[in-house]
């Protein structure tokens, strides 16, 4: 068994040869060759393959745009931010961990204090130009706030393509009807999760 | 000197030092909560002790000293065990939301937690509700709070205002304050281990890990203390400081927003600063410059030949040349550290509290740790340092050259050098113009007996007198002749340094040329002149500060105008950088970026190098005291409120302190105002507007008038009588 793994030499019976015609050098040769692919008939052969397959509609592909392959639930696309499952406010606490482990610095948060003199984000957010979807910023996230979702389509006119906090945050009618997606991907909680957790004595 | 050892090691320790000073003066590591080097050990917090040989339990070892073959060890298994359990109980339903706390990560609490490995809050008490409060710049979060006392103990000892202090309650206990003491210095949030006292200003707007430390010194006062500007996105967001070591006022932690934020440069009006400084007569400036621009208008002035004005620098001059002339050396012996380090003090002609916030503190500090016997003898009782000051003595307006006189006289006990001067003096004369009785300085002479450290502190008031060059060779001599260390409070900022490097002349008629001071052509680092120049926090260079010692600023704020060097450039005074000129400022031959700049371990300033003082000759004859001014009727005393200082402060946000004038009940009769009153008067030819306020803790016929709304501060006398004018309505 070692031994298998050993050997690196990888090529010598394992690979399957394509049989290739020598090419040709010589002029007449090639002239010859051109004749022969000329009134062998070859292009019809194609032709009927294409014409066969149009009249069956038997059709093989995904009708990108209007259909799409289902994403798996670890795919990193853009972000989202998620909300608190019990009072439906944002997750975010604004720590700026997400801003400082981004290896591209795309990631750019503003806080302030708010009236009920809590931190609050005041602005957020992500240059899709630069970001490289690493999935740092969900890992790191302590709120499982910041997430990556199963939006894939970012093209732009232009290279520095923002996206902002209201536009990544989950709509509210989206969370009252109950359909906010956890991630499962990298970072998430595992589904042990709930043995692991210690709780802090409430000793009263 | 005493023998002993600390972990094996063989450790000495001077009389005082106590076992933790002596540890972490020789590099060793003992974990402390409370304790805080530039004050008195709280000892609340029991995370300090150490074992010692053959005794049973524990010592504390940041008040205790140590004894003569003593072995002590600051770590093991037991101890480990102990602080381990102190951090469990710090603990106590400690909120765990670390990520959204402003201390973001700066946190002692955080870090001992986890070097004691205390993975769980495993006791708990049932909590109550803890109403945040807000208190001017600083708010207060008691359930954050772990009652550490270092910020009530730096506002009682260091800062001197008893504003802070423990609403005792067991589990209940938090911090109060008593806020009409707050001077709103925010020496209280420099020192909170954990998030419990944040600058209101600041609170939740940046993680401290985003921000960029730019080491410098502040740019209000003649401290000119440490401090680090922190940067984010070219924008200065807070201040901080070595709270360990070192101290700030409110000016100095708050108000660092007055940089002139200029994105591009203005060729045209550039062309024109250089044209007029070619037609300028006269070059007006401040003491809000560093020391390189002083020594580049210098130069300039010197290829152009315009006269160079700042008068303010050059009364100072005046005052130090005449101090010299008696001292036998060029500068003034006592630092800020002599004066924390002192048993007695007698201040003249200063507004403490608000010329040099540093100065009270450092009398709080000798007054708390040296229980100093500190007299004030000023026109106007200042209930702000109140509980400082031991002996007021009101003197009369005007006669600061009698009571140093006086002083003389009392305290100087070989006066053969000066015979004539002594023998002219009339007591009953003396006595009865400037209102000081002999009783007093009877009070001050007795307490002096057995004093090991006298100070003698020295104002603006003495310095821009009518007669300061005597008072400067009273001063002088009282140096030489008396163990007092004299201090003098230079006004501004970097007063002493433009005193050192610049020749001044006298403002003649003719085209001037103003920097940050109004003039035909104005540069103005506030920008409304007509050329823009750089703030001080977006420059480098360098101040000399009170202490004698030239210290460094570096530029935190961005700036992309023109500056001074490229005006003196364009006229053929050519260098690529200001800080160039560093070394050639004639103290000593250290290039700019060889000057340092940090604390060390235990608490040694590396700042710059000190200025030597000179030995000059000490034969000059001290003047009889001639007649006193008489001020009578409403006289207004240029002073601004505390941490205002100049147009730079005055635009700070988070700098309060407004422009009335505030007067005592008896002033407001004497004057025929009333409080609420709009008015109107003129000091020097300058007119000021000003509404006018009754103080009820003043008393006297001396109104307070602040001044920092002026571009330059001013060498005349700063007390002056006026005509009050109503002009309500």
């Amino acid at each position: 068994m070692l031994e298998d793994f050993k050997n690196r030499n990888v090529s010598e019976d394992t690979y399957y040869k394509v049989d290739i015609e020598a090419y040709p050098v010589t002029g007449w040769d090639k002239f010859k060759r051109v004749v022969q692919r000329t009134f062998k008939g070859e292009l019809f052969v194609g032709l009927w393959v294409v014409m066969r397959e149009m009249i069956d509609f038997k059709i093989h592909t995904v009708q990108y745009p209007e259909e799409k392959m289902p994403i798996g639930p670890r795919y990193r696309a853009i972000h989202e931010m998620k909300r608190l499952l019990e009072s439906n406010t944002e997750r975010c606490i604004g720590c700026g961990l997400c801003e400082k482990i981004c290896i591209s610095n795309c990631i750019k948060i503003d806080t302030k204090i708010d009236q009920n003199s809590r931190k609050e984000v005041s602005e957020y957010s992500i240059n899709l130009g630069r970001c490289i979807f690493c999935g740092y910023c969900a890992e790191v996230c302590p709120e499982l706030a910041i997430t990556h979702g199963g939006r894939y389509e970012n093209a732009s006119d232009q290279r520095e393509h923002f996206v902002m906090y209201e536009d990544m945050l989950t709509p509210i009618d989206v969370m009252k009807a109950n359909a906010q997606k956890e991630f499962e991907g990298f970072g998430a909680i595992t589904p042990h999760e709930d043995e692991r957790v210690k709780k802090t004595p409430l000793a009263y | 000197m005493i023998n002993f050892k600390i972990n094996g090691i063989s450790a000495q320790a001077k009389k005082g030092e106590t076992i933790l000073q002596v540890a972490r003066r020789m590099g060793m590591y003992i974990p402390t909560m409370c304790y805080l080097s530039k004050a008195n050990p709280n000892a609340s917090c029991r995370m300090c002790i150490v074992e010692a040989k053959d005794v049973n339990g524990f010592v504390l070892s940041c008040n205790t000293p140590p004894t003569e073959g003593a072995e002590f060890f600051t770590d093991s298994p037991a101890l480990f065990k102990e602080r381990q359990n102190i951090m469990k109980l710090y603990n106590v339903n400690h909120p765990l939301q670390c990520g959204v706390c402003d201390k973001s990560g700066e946190c002692e609490l955080q870090n001992k937690t986890l070097e004691f490995g205390v993975a769980e809050q495993s006791f708990a008490v049932r909590d109550q509700a803890r109403k945040k409060k807000k208190w001017g710049v600083h708010t207060y979060d008691p359930s954050l709070c772990i009652l550490c006392e270092k910020c009530t103990t730096v506002c009682h000892e260091i800062v001197g205002s008893e504003a802070l202090y423990i609403e005792v309650g067991g589990y209940k206990s938090h911090i109060d304050i008593n806020l009409k003491n707050c001077i709103q210095c925010g020496e209280c949030v420099s020192v909170c281990p954990v998030g419990a006292m944040a600058s209101t200003e600041f609170k939740y707007t940046s993680n401290a890990w985003e921000m960029k430390k730019v080491p410098s010194s502040c740019a209000h006062c003649s401290s000119a203390c440490s401090l680090n500007y922190e940067v984010k996105d070219g924008e200065i967001k807070r201040v901080t400081n070595e709270a360990e070591f070192s101290s700030l006022c409110g000016a100095g932690r708050f108000g660092f927003d007055f940089a002139n934020n200029v994105s591009a440069k203005d060729s045209e009006a550039f062309d024109k600063a250089v044209a007029a400084f070619r037609d300028a007569k006269n070059v007006v400036f401040n003491s809000y410059i560093t020391n390189e621009e002083a020594y580049l208008l210098n130069q300039l002035k010197q290829k152009l030949g315009f006269n160079l004005v700042n008068d303010e620098a050059r009364a100072f001059k005046t005052f130090m040349k005449a101090f010299a002339s008696t001292a036998g050396e060029s500068l003034y012996s006592a630092t800020l550290d002599d004066v924390r380090a002192s048993d007695y003090a007698i201040s003249v002609g200063c507004s403490i509290a608000s010329d040099n916030p540093m100065v009270k503190f450092a009398l709080s500090q000798a007054v708390g740790y040296k229980k100093a016997f500190v007299a004030s003898i000023h026109p106007v009782e200042e209930s702000a340092i109140a509980n400082v000051i031991s002996l007021f003595v009101k003197n009369e307006v005007g006669s600061e050259e009698a009571a140093l006189a006086m002083i003389a006289d009392a305290f100087v006990e070989d006066k053969s050098t000066q015979k004539e001067f002594f023998d002219s003096l009339d007591f009953g004369y003396l006595s009865g113009e400037s209102n000081i009785s002999e009783e007093e300085i009877a009070i001050l002479k007795q307490k002096y007996a057995r004093k090991k450290s006298p100070v003698l502190i020295l104002g603006a008031d003495v310095i821009n007198h009518k007669s300061a060059s005597n008072i400067g060779r009273i001063a002088g001599f009282i140096q030489k002749n008396t163990q007092f260390k004299v201090l003098v409070v230079p006004p501004v900022t970097n007063t002493f340094g433009v005193s050192l490097i610049c020749d001044l002349d006298e403002k003649t008629a003719g085209y001037t040329v103003g920097y940050n001071v109004k003039g035909d052509f104005t540069l103005s680092a506030k920008g409304d002149g007509d050329l823009d120049m750089p703030a001080l926090n977006s420059q480098e260079g360098t101040f000399v500060n009170i202490d004698k010692d030239l210290v460094v600023l570096n530029a935190a704020a961005s700036y992309k105008g023109y500056e001074l060097n490229d005006i003196a450039s364009a006229l053929g005074v050519k260098t690529q950088n200001v800080i160039d000129y560093t070394s050639k400022l004639g103290f000593k031959d250290v290039e700019f970026d060889d000057l340092e700049n940090y604390y060390d371990n235990v608490g040694n300033a590396y700042r710059g190098y000190k200025i030597e003082s000179k030995s000059t000759s000490a034969d000059a004859k001290i003047q009889e005291v001639t007649e006193l001014g008489e001020y009578n009727g409403s006289v207004v005393y240029d002073r601004d409120p505390i941490s205002q200082f100049s147009p730079f402060t005055k635009d700070c946000k988070q700098i309060k302190g407004n422009l009335d004038l505030i007067g005592s009940e008896q002033f407001s009769i004497a004057a025929k105002i009333k409080s609420g009153d709009n008015v109107k008067f003129s000091v020097n030819g300058v007119e000021f507007v000003r509404h006018f306020r009754v103080d009820r803790h003043m008393k006297g016929t001396v109104a307070y008038n602040p001044v920092f709304d002026i571009d330059s501060k001013t060498s005349e006398y700063r007390y002056n009588q006026v005509k009050i004018e109503v002009i309500n309505g």
